[in-house]
């Protein structure tokens, strides 16, 4: 299975999929003209490398800020994995945001409410 | 017209960007730096630029889309250029404005969602919020949560008027206090 990369543009963020380590990071922004069309890729990706291996899958995250339409796709992405998750995988979610980012952490919390998953929230030095 | 005049009009209503006429995504990517720049520079809460800029790209992408769906439906081209967003600032507080021609079949749909929004406590949109995120999406519709965000970030109950155009049509102008 290939790797996923894609480098981050003014409104969507880094993507980088290692197939063979299963860690999937995202980081930067996203507010794309598209979000559905830009995460459907994505999100094909990760039921592929679900489904082609049994290893631990974990996703590092450090998007500071999403668009409702993105928000609703990494919903879908969180889904995807808390699925696989509760099916018996290895799965954690550590989501990194700079600590007086009052607004990125609430977020993040949202997200994290919605799931049963290991998710950790990270505070980094802004 | 008299330039000048313009520019001290839209400085007395406190407009730190404007842009009137149709607007693509390189557009709305353009402002969105803009303004993040001017708020990195003016402002020191974090989240006041969050909040700006949220309700901002929610404006712009949803005057965006709605004038991308009329296109698609063969509306004429003179109409989906009338699309204005304002960003203002007014004492304490950050304005965010969106203007554009709606369809008369879709008035009276918009006006109950927001004035449902308006009743709703931050808490009861926070819950209105995530049962949206949880349903469906129609083919070819957004995630139906921006109207919504828009309301969370907000600091009154967002206002709204309807001005009938030359054309007889209804002109959409939304105002989001911050």
């Amino acid at each position: 299975m290939e790797n996923l990369v894609l480098a981050a543009t003014n409104s969507t963020p880094r993507v980088d999929f290692d197939a063979t380590t299963g860690v999937i990071s995202l980081a930067g922004e996203s507010y794309p003209e598209n979000a559905f069309e830009f995460y459907r890729p994505l999100l094909a990706w990760v039921r592929g490398l679900l489904a082609a291996r049994d290893g631990a899958v974990t996703a590092e995250i450090a998007l500071s800020y999403l668009n409702t339409s993105s928000i609703k796709s990494v919903m879908d992405l969180l889904d995807l994995l808390d699925a696989a998750h509760r099916g018996g995988r290895q799965v954690a979610v550590y989501w990194r945001y700079e600590e007086d980012n009052e607004r990125a952490r609430e977020m993040i919390e949202e997200f994290r409410e919605e799931v049963t998953l290991p998710f950790f929230i990270v505070p980094q030095a802004g | 017209m008299n330039l000048f005049e313009l520019k001290e009009r839209l400085q007395g209503e406190g407009i730190l960007i404007c842009f009137s006429g149709p607007f693509g995504h390189g557009i709305v990517e353009e402002l969105g730096t803009a303004v993040k720049r001017y708020l990195e520079a003016a402002e020191t809460r974090k989240s006041a630029i969050i909040d700006v800029f949220s309700v901002y790209i929610e404006a712009a992408q949803n005057v965006r889309n709605y004038s991308d769906r009329r296109r698609a439906a063969g509306a004429p081209a003179g109409e989906l250029d009338e699309n204005i967003v304002v960003i203002a600032r007014r004492d304490e507080h950050y304005l965010v404005h969106a203007g554009n021609v709606v369809d008369d079949a879709d008035v009276a749909d918009l006006a109950s969602r927001l004035d449902r929004l308006a009743r709703l406590d931050k808490a009861e949109l926070k819950a209105l919020y995530k049962e949206q995120m949880r349903r469906e999406r129609a083919p070819g519709a957004g995630a139906g949560l921006g109207l919504i965000e828009m309301a969370r970030r907000a600091t009154a109950p967002m206002a709204y008027t309807f001005t009938p155009t030359v054309t007889g049509q209804a002109f959409f102008s939304l105002c989001i206090v911050i």
